[in-house]
């Protein structure tokens, strides 16, 4: 979840209330931000759901504080100023086609301005730009760009594409001029994002009438770097997705707006149509007072009911039941009208609720594979074993190979294993296709600890299965492993005879070769008349194999044949 | 005064003016030793008999000890293989002794040092020369071996410091033995001299004392009832399952059913169906285990139409879908379940039991697969506590007293809702609770009421509340243990879960 850094000093200017820090923390609580700690320089930090990303800045945090406190009502839409500059769209890479751009002036960088709008621009790439994937930003200082002409006044940017040789410029945290190509090879930020662009023939590329200033989504060109001092921004984000750009743009272009930037619209001129940014619209939608009410469980006058979605920021009107209600553009987060009522109810305190037992009956009950497991693990422990839990994830090497068992063999745990894709520990490679190896480890794992070591699980295996839906044989087991000094068949078998006869199950145990036991000290486990598992003496070489120096006497079947 | 057997044999072979070790009267009496220290204490506690005890101290040989004393002290043998090279004469070569006096390993060491400290000769550049006056045969250690190995008191018999000297060489081991002597008090002898007389006590009841009517004559002798016995090592459900047993039973006794569903499945079900855009960070590869298997191509095409719809186009009149790609072909994709909601959609969807009416509760107690970073708290496996209420007008009220009765039944009371995000609820709330020892309030669970863009493409058309939650969260809060790694896993410590608390 995104983590805000915010200055309590400039939050409490910010908001106009004189309120303590502890205040503070309480009622950004009630807004979904949860104090996470305080960092040396006396910022404070807060954790939320990334939902309103329009409060991954104090100014932000500060208008929400506002709404609340009841001091500001109704949407505001920062008034634009018309365009001067433009931005053509030429020949862009088919992946990365779209453009939004703002210009916002009057901004008198200062180095808290700064801190927070880089704050934002992190915190937005990390959310809705998806690590600048789907959307990327790109703040300049607009003095140091020169705007070719077009049609006699104005002036104009470009976003091309171009061969990653294809032109140079100097960017962010170099001395000398690279090509694209080399940003990627050398530039410990290209070398992060690299993979944005590794598909691409040709890399997004912005240019002025002066050359090439910036590598979207990569890095910006040193030239228009914004400083303490900048006084006029241009902002431009590029990406896969219009919508998620623009709206990137106006939460961007709100923060500004608080910190008393002006803002100008840019022209975006795409090889079809044109259009004007940033898009600062409100949309509307309507909400019925009766399911504000069923809802929160709570009777609500309608007066109160505007009052609580104007404290949430939104603009409303009341007509025949129901509320028409304004959202501001940097309000990404509200999908349908569940989501205002979520506001409502964050307004009106959902801790003021008081909570009630939901008066509908129905009858509870546990499956019978549940019951079943639960009877098995009690007969397990009732005849002295200690009833374990282990990972479902495994590596071949520890499923198969320290068991001497070959994958795709027909024997117990032979099963073809169902791999995990690109796995990040070489420990956790494979789902296990039986229990035992699980057993084993743990006895190696306690050899320091006092025998005899009993020990049981009753627990999930799978192996591949082209006939099931999901490729998966999933099934339970139930393996059990004696660790003693005198261990032998006799006591496995004894146990599994305990087990047969408390499920009224007819056992037999047919001799049968297994690679993880003895030769002559290894039958089948027949539950019933079909063949569920194995038992036996683990063989010299497994115990070994495993640091075990003891006997140890063991069996594994299917759960299921006890069904 | 009737007495036990031994307590009467006791009484007659001690004596008032010299007090004797127990193993002595045993023998007197023909009594086991341990038979009469038990008299003897219960005869202390009746002031009949004096107890003395006296530790006396005695030396025996280790296993180094015994073979040294077999075959020589290694300083005496390289002395002698020495004398013979011709060291008396003219220094010799290291290599050549010690290849004579057959050592090696460890034993050259010890043969050296003790060589020099014994004056026995000196060691230069690699050369042994031998002092001609030593005499190997009077060897005070060498002597000592002997004495230890023979004598019955050795601890007496030889001086303190050649029996530390060899102490400290592992050679000799010190034994500390606690001697009791018993002696008659005056209260011990006016009794004797009143008479004691046997009563018949028997240490075991045995089936032949029942069957012949025998146990209705005998007294039966003392335990020391107080003392510890021997362990046994009985067997113990697992402690998470324990807890795991304890949270079905109270969610079954809340009216909720048992679900059950795969561990591996399609995304569809594990994320689609939840209203999760598919470029959600948590479906990229690095916080999912996908699976090589083929994709489940034959998911329900109705309802994936249905989801798909809500995803591009959201649900309702007023409703608006993400700006996010939207692919059948990752819905298809197989993973393991990085939360057990999947089992939700299957049972709500109509897919696991046919089409559900209101009102319902179910719930599961089942394994999940997320790939985060393995820390105390942290698995890459847990179980994931889901349950749900499906009704017609379920409020926030419905789903917050809900859960304050769940968490209720495990001591955490005082429960805060913080307003939450889910792209799969609304509203949702992240449920923190007061630590029942520590005060501290702590994050329990995650809630809410699912979305429209979730129900309505599965054709559920009432409310319904949902939580979710940690089941090792919930151990450890109740039992305050410290790391997950210690109960779950083979690197699971046996003495842990040997010694783990019950849970009820």
């Amino acid at each position: 979840m995104p983590v805000v850094g915010i200055d309590p000093d400039e939050l409490r200017e910010l908001a106009g209330h004189d309120t303590g820090d502890e205040e503070l923390k309480a009622e950004l609580f009630g807004l979904g931000l949860e104090f996470e700690g305080e960092t040396a320089d006396g910022q404070l930090q807060f954790e939320f759901a990334p939902d309103r990303l329009d409060r991954l800045s104090v100014e932000g945090v500060a208008r929400s504080l506002r709404y609340q406190y009841g001091d500001v009502r109704g949407v505001y839409v920062p008034s634009t100023n018309d365009a001067e500059w433009r931005v053509e769209v030429e020949d862009v890479p088919d992946e990365r086609p779209y453009v939004t751009a703002a210009v916002v002036r009057d901004v008198d960088m200062t180095e808290g301005k700064l801190d927070s709008l880089i704050q934002l621009q992190e915190k937005l790439h990390a959310t809705m730009g998806r690590k600048r994937g789907k959307g990327a930003i790109g703040v300049h200082d607009l003095a140091m760009l020169k705007g070719g002409t077009f049609d006699g006044d104005g002036k104009r940017l470009t976003y091309t594409g171009i061969d990653p040789e294809g032109d140079s410029f100097v960017p962010l945290d170099a001395d000398a001029e690279m090509t694209p190509a080399d940003v990627l090879a050398d530039h410990p930020t290209g070398d992060t994002y690299a993979d944005l662009v590794a598909d691409y023939d040709r890399y997004p590329a912005i240019y002025d009438d002066i050359g090439l200033f910036s590598f979207p989504p990569v890095i910006n060109g040193k030239r228009t770097e914004v400083d303490e001092g900048s006084r006029d921004l241009l902002v431009e984000m590029t990406g896969t997705d219009q919508w998620t750009i623009d709206r990137m743009l106006a939460i961007v272009c709100y923060a500004l707006d608080a910190r008393g930037g002006r803002i100008e619209d840019v022209e975006i001129a795409y090889p079809e149509h044109e259009t004007v940014r940033p898009n600062l619209d409100t949309r509307f939608k309507s909400v019925a007072h009766e399911r504000i009410e069923s809802t929160l469980g709570v009777e609500l006058g309608v007066e109160e009911t505007i009052d609580l979605f104007e404290r949430s920021g939104l603009g409303v009107e009341h007509e025949d039941g129901a509320y028409e209600v304004e959202i501001p553009p940097y309000r990404t987060d509200v999908l349908g009208p569940m989501d205002l009522v979520d506001d409502v109810g964050r307004a009106y305190g959902f801790n003021e609720l008081d909570p009630r037992y939901p008066d509908v009956s129905t009858v509870g009950g546990r499956h019978d594979r549940s019951r079943l497991e639960r009877a098995v693990r009690e007969t397990l422990v009732g005849v002295g074993f200690e009833d374990l839990l282990n990972f479902h994830m495994t590596a071949e090497a520890e499923n198969y190979d320290r068991m001497g068992v070959e994958p795709g063999s027909p024997v117990v745990g032979g099963g073809e294993p169902v791999r995990i894709e690109g796995p990040y520990s070489e420990e956790y490679t494979m789902l296990r296709t039986w229990l035992l190896p699980s057993l084993a480890m743990v006895l190696e794992n306690n050899t320091h600890r006092a025998y005899p070591q009993d020990i049981a699980e009753v627990g999930f295996a799978a192996e591949r299965d082209e006939t099931r839906p999901n490729g998966v044989a999933e099934r339970r087991t139930v393996a059990g492993a004696l660790a003693r000094a005198d261990s032998s068949y006799e006591d496995a078998k004894a146990r599994l005879q305990t087990i047969a006869r408390s499920f009224d199950r007819t056992l037999e145990t047919p001799a049968t070769t297994h690679p993880s036991f003895i030769d002559g000290r290894a039958a089948s486990i027949v539950i019933d008349g079909e063949t569920a598992g194995v038992v036996g003496e683990l063989h010299p070489r497994v115990l070994v194999e495993h640091d075990l120096e003891l006997p140890v006497a063991a069996f594994e079947f299917d759960l299921a044949a006890l069904r | 005064m009737q007495l036990p057997d031994a307590a009467v044999a006791l009484l007659e072979s001690a004596s008032a003016t010299d007090a004797k070790p127990i193993d002595q009267l045993a023998a007197e009496t023909d009594e086991k030793p341990e038979t009469l220290t038990g008299a003897a204490f219960d005869l202390e506690t009746e002031s009949l008999l004096d107890i003395e005890e006296r530790t006396t101290e005695s030396l025996a040989l280790t296993e180094e000890g015994t073979r040294y004393r077999a075959d020589g002290l290694p300083e005496l043998r390289l002395y002698r293989a020495a004398v013979d090279a011709g060291a008396t004469d003219d220094p010799v070569s290291m290599g050549q002794v010690i290849g004579r006096a057959d050592l090696d390993g460890p034993a050259v060491d010890i043969a050296l040092s003790n060589f020099a400290r014994k004056g026995l000769g000196s060691i230069e550049s690699g050369e042994l020369s031998v002092n001609p006056d030593a005499d190997p045969d009077s060897d005070a250690e060498a002597a000592a071996l002997d004495v230890i190995a023979t004598a019955s008191d050795s601890a007496g018999a030889l001086d303190d410091v050649t029996a530390d000297r060899l102490v400290e060489r592992g050679l000799v081991e010190r034994h500390e033995q606690t001697e009791r002597l018993v002696a008659l008090t005056d209260d011990g002898v006016t009794a004797l001299m009143e008479g004691v007389e046997t009563a018949e006590t028997v240490g075991q009841l045995t089936p032949e004392l029942l069957t012949s009517g025998e146990w209705e004559e005998v007294t039966f002798a003392d335990y020391n009832v107080e003392a510890d016995a021997e362990p046994v090592t009985g067997g113990k459900t697992h402690v998470l399952r324990q807890t795991a047993e304890s949270v079905k039973d109270t969610l079954v006794g809340m009216g909720f059913q048992e679900m059950q569903g795969p561990h591996a499945d399609a995304d569809f079900w594990i994320n689609d169906a939840l209203f999760m855009p598919q470029d959600h960070p948590a479906r990229t590869h690095w916080d999912r285990f996908t699976l090589d298997t083929d994709p489940m191509t034959d998911l329900p095409d109705d309802l994936v139409d249905r989801v798909e719809d809500a995803h591009r186009n959201g649900v309702g009149p007023d409703g608006e879908g993400y700006h996010s790609p939207w692919s059948r072909a990752f819905a298809e994709e197989v993973a393991l379940r990085g939360h057990t909601t999947s089992l939700s959609m299957r049972y709500l969807s109509g897919e696991a039991l046919g089409e559900l009416d209101p009102p319902q509760r179910f719930f599961s107690v089942e394994k999940v697969y997320r790939n985060d970073t393995l820390d105390a708290t942290h698995l890459l496996e847990f179980f994931q506590i889901e349950g749900w209420v499906m009704a017609e007008d379920l409020s926030v009220r419905d789903l917050m007293g809900t859960f304050e009765e769940f968490y209720a039944q495990f001591g955490i009371t005082d429960i805060e809702f913080k307003p939450h995000y889910n792209p799969y609820t609304e509203p949702s709330f992240e449920l923190f609770g007061t630590h029942p020892t520590t005060g501290e309030t702590v994050e329990i669970g995650n809630s809410g009421l699912f979305r429209e863009e979730v129900l309505s493409p599965l054709g559920v058309d009432c409310d319904v509340i949902a939580w979710g939650l940690a089941l090792e969260r919930l151990l450890m809060l109740m039992y305050g243990f410290e790391d997950i790694r210690d109960v779950h896993g083979t690197l699971t410590d046996l003495e842990f879960l040997r010694n783990a608390e019950v849970v009820y």
